[in-house]
């Protein structure tokens, strides 16, 4: 398969995505100080893990980012390629794309597929309320209302799913495979296969079905 | 349809707009595109042929647009009733073992397979695409549901008859481009049965793929009393509905959802005089009726010449068993309705009856089950002198005297007695909750009050009217008065421990800010609670959400039924003990914790073992995590190893609040 071909299949959006309208295309700028439009290179087609933060926060998004960072490790793989992980500042007057080259290089996060994005606050705060509104004014007016929470989007199938940062790492793995692309039926036997196999083990170990 | 077609479409109704009404531009869209709106009767006949069937068109764009659904004509149509499940062989024949050779999705094998086979019945549901018009004014929408229809069929069982559900997945693969998610997993609303056959959210199969669900149809207390279990354990109107992980509110949107009734002696799907029966109105789709409510909202006319659902939680809307404001004929007698609230969100129904003279002073509806389960004693609800026994209550206060909150998943069976009607009267279902009449299609989205309401009725407020006819002399006679007690409660629950729960959504100060339950989020791997097979708690189930925040969580155990022993509440700044309201006081699987509420209640952890749920049953809520798992192992061994998962889960919890690597 030639180059061009994989990249039209990966990076298909469903017919029916939102696109522009719900994602915006607003001009963001990585770490690395380069220009992205949010739904044509970030999103569009594309399986990616989303959370706000900000360079100087001393709360939850240096643990954020310590999660993602384990989660990268075990989905390597695929980053860059059809996994994607977006942390959107928040406070992006302050966070520079040089600041946040700085807090990604010191937390060994300035990783392939893994972009820190900052751009102009009026486009980022219309993401966030795209992204992660709850209808709660209350709430969605806070800024450090999801700074704990994952969004997890499939652009492919247009699944939009979320996870807890500090749930288990085999609940956060699980959530993003739950918006995996489509397996094939073919894929499915594999799957199906190793499932039986792990709920006979889990049930000759334990007396019924826990683990899987 | 080709752009062009929907190009000429488009034009047409330009063309006609203000000069010609709805229907006829649906005529006219039908003869403008006939292929692609005929198509789908064709196949919808063919089928009933035996033909095979054919997926309908999907909808042409996912439907968002919408601000106000079209307008309609109240009380058109007629009520629809779910057509009951037909029981069928099955090919492959169900086994203990998943066939997953024949494509049957893992499982654990079923539990107590050889007390409960050969099932005397199995059929079979198949969740997939169909067409479904919700009013004939209104074009078809696209649905998911159970054998391609909205409800799904109903199924009805026999206590003692063991029944084998195959559940077959044929969404299509690629979602179809709806809203809905390929992937499901089907919950009985609250049978008592193996973790393996109960939906549980995590286990989801695709499309493409069939799983059998073991409904044993016992009395729960089986390995206490022998037999098929405690009689006093029955348990009548059941639901079932997808329960997938992040998908259960757009799955039910879609459509996947029906209801399940199981007979036993004393409540036997008929009204002869048989032993031990209460004869009660008992002849389904005659005498006895499910109102499954929920709300919608619809998408203008599209070039396909159907009204698509939007994708949307709320809605404007009423709908009762797939139809808007539909008309039900009855006769002058006794009937029975078996209210169900599929939400499927923030929705709660304040049911109060509307006499052809407007009030509701007489009107009375005669709660005689709750959840499924009968009441000890009938409790009857009108506006006069049955106004406080209203459950609409907020605190220590009544706010809606004289009405019947239905909360999401709840089921509340009433008898209304039509005999005192005259023949050729209407009255109306309504729903009066505060603010509830802006919701639907009131005189601000165009529909005015149709000539003949009562006066003070307000056209909004209406679910469906009720048609008095004159019993003919073939119908059924009515049936006796309502027998002053209805059950004999099982023994009380003596726990052997206690447990908390706390539902919160944003205590301050707090990381991460979600919906979750004991500071959890849905974890399909860990429970949060381990429970010995064959004991009993006593858990407090607090809302810790602040007064005022509006995050009311409609709190659904999965397994088996509980008591409600107490009733907390913030009054006047402090928190304390309430009254249980009367339709509170019977067996629930549902309980309602309004913000800074709290109930405790009791519950039996009988015959089964594995993973169950609890969680709040605001579909949006429960897709948002706010869903926990318990597990219910075999042995006091089993349970420290169990516990020492919720341990481990702890430490990593805790180490991740540290900012370590896990």
């Amino acid at each position: 398969m030639d180059r061009r071909s994989m990249l039209s299949r990966v990076f298909k959006p469903h017919p029916y995505s939102p696109g522009v309208a719900k994602f915006t295309n607003a001009v963001l700028r990585t770490q690395d100080n380069k220009e992205v439009r949010f739904y044509d290179d970030l999103i569009k087609g594309k399986q990616c893990v989303i959370n706000m933060m900000y360079a100087e926060c001393h709360g939850a998004c240096p643990l954020v980012t310590t999660v993602l960072k384990r989660t990268y490790r075990d989905l390597k793989d695929r980053m860059g390629k059809d996994l994607f992980f977006y942390s959107i500042s928040v406070k992006p007057q302050d966070d520079t794309p040089a600041a946040l080259k700085h807090y990604a290089k010191m937390r060994n996060a300035d990783l392939p597929g893994w972009y820190f994005l900052t751009g102009d606050a009026y486009d980022i705060e219309t993401i966030r309320f795209r992204l992660f509104n709850m209808g709660h004014p209350g709430i969605d007016l806070d800024f450090a209302m999801h700074s704990g929470t994952f969004r997890i989007i499939n652009d492919a199938t247009n699944y939009w799913g979320h996870a807890g940062a500090f749930a288990s790492q085999k609940n956060i793995m699980d959530r993003i495979a739950w918006a995996d692309p489509y397996k094939s039926p073919a894929e499915w036997d594999v799957y199906a296969r190793n499932l039986k196999a792990a709920i006979d083990k889990d049930v000759k170990k334990y007396g019924y079905r826990r683990d899987v | 349809m080709p752009k062009k077609k929907a190009k000429s479409r488009q034009r047409i109704e330009k063309k006609t707009e203000g000069t010609i009404s709805r229907r006829s531009v649906l005529k006219i869209g039908a003869a403008a595109g006939a292929a692609t709106v005929l198509a789908p009767n064709i196949i919808k006949s063919g089928k009933a042929f035996g033909a095979a069937f054919t997926d309908p068109p999907p909808p042409l764009v996912q439907c968002t647009a919408a601000v106000r659904s079209p307008v309609h004509t109240p009380f058109v149509d007629d009520l629809p009733v779910p057509f009951p499940a037909i029981d069928h062989p099955l090919s492959p024949p169900p086994q203990e073992v998943a066939n997953t050779g024949a494509g049957e999705w893992p499982r654990a094998n079923h539990q107590r397979w050889a007390q409960f086979t050969p099932a005397h019945v199995t059929t079979e549901l198949e969740a997939r695409p169909g067409l479904h018009r919700f009013h004939s004014d209104f074009g078809d929408s696209y649905i998911w549901g159970f054998n391609g229809v909205y409800p799904g069929p109903m199924i009805l069982n026999r206590y003692g008859k063991p029944t084998i559900v195959r559940f077959r997945n044929s969404t299509p693969p690629n979602g179809d481009n709806t809203f809905g998610h390929p992937e499901i997993t089907i919950h009985l609303h609250n049978g008592h049965h193996g973790s393996e056959s109960d939906g549980f959210a995590g286990d989801f199969f695709p499309s493409g793929r069939w799983k059998d669900n073991l409904y044993p149809n016992c009395y729960a207390g089986l390995d206490q009393f022998g037999g098929n279990g405690d009689s006093r354990e029955k348990m009548g109107t059941f639901w079932y509905h997808d329960h997938r992980a992040e998908k259960t509110l757009n799955n039910n949107v879609m459509g996947l959802n029906g209801m399940f009734i199981v007979y036993d002696p004393t409540d036997p799907g008929h009204e002869h005089p048989s032993a031990g029966s209460l004869r009660l109105p008992g002849y389904y789709g005659v005498t006895d009726f499910p109102l499954i409510l929920t709300e919608k909202r619809f998408c203008a006319l599209d070039a396909q010449g159907r009204n698509e659902m939007v994708n949307a939680a709320g809605g404007d809307k009423w709908i009762v068993n797939g139809a808007i404001q539909p008309n039900l004929k009855v006769r002058n007698r006794k009937y029975r309705f078996r209210i169900l609230s599929t939400g499927p969100t923030t929705a709660q129904w304040d049911l109060k009856l509307i006499g052809p003279n407007g009030t509701s002073a007489s009107e009375t509806m005669t709660v005689v089950a709750t959840d499924a389960n009968f009441l000890e004693h009938p409790v009857p609800v009108d506006d006069g002198a049955n106004a406080a026994n209203s459950n609409a209550v907020v605190g220590a206060t009544i706010v809606t005297p004289g009405a019947i909150r239905v909360n999401v998943a709840e089921r509340y069976d009433v008898i209304i007695d039509f005999s005192k009607y005259a023949v050729g009267s209407f009255l109306y279902l309504g729903d009066f909750g505060a603010g509830r009449s802006q919701n639907v299609n009131d005189t601000g989205s165009g529909n005015t009050n149709p000539p003949g309401l009562p006066p003070g009725l307000n056209i909004g407020n209406v679910i469906m009217r009720f048609e008095v006819l004159n019993k003919e002399t073939w119908f059924p006679a009515d049936t006796p008065d309502i027998p002053t007690t209805l059950c004999t409660m099982p023994d009380p629950i003596v726990p052997d421990t206690t447990f908390e729960w706390n539902f919160n959504r944003d205590p301050a100060g707090s990381v991460p800010r979600l919906f979750r339950i004991n500071n959890r989020v849905f974890d399909a791997n860990v429970p949060q609670h381990c429970i010995i097979k064959g004991t009993s708690e006593e858990w407090f189930i607090d809302n810790n959400d602040q007064v005022g925040t509006n995050w009311a969580h409609p709190v659904h155990i999965h397994f088996e039924e509980f008591r409600i022993i107490e009733r907390w509440a913030i009054v006047n700044g402090v928190f304390q003990q309430v009254p249980v309201p009367i339709l509170y006081q019977g067996r629930k699987d549902v309980t309602k914790v309004e913000p800074g509420e709290a109930a405790r209640i009791r519950m039996r952890f009988r015959d089964y073992t594995g993973k169950y749920l609890i969680h709040c049953h605001n579909m949006g809520h429960e897709d948002a995590f706010m869903m926990v798992a318990w597990h219910i192992v075999p042995d006091a061994a089993a349970k420290a190893v169990c516990d020492s998962l919720i341990v481990k889960a702890n430490e990593e919890f805790e180490a991740k609040l540290r900012g370590e690597e896990v």
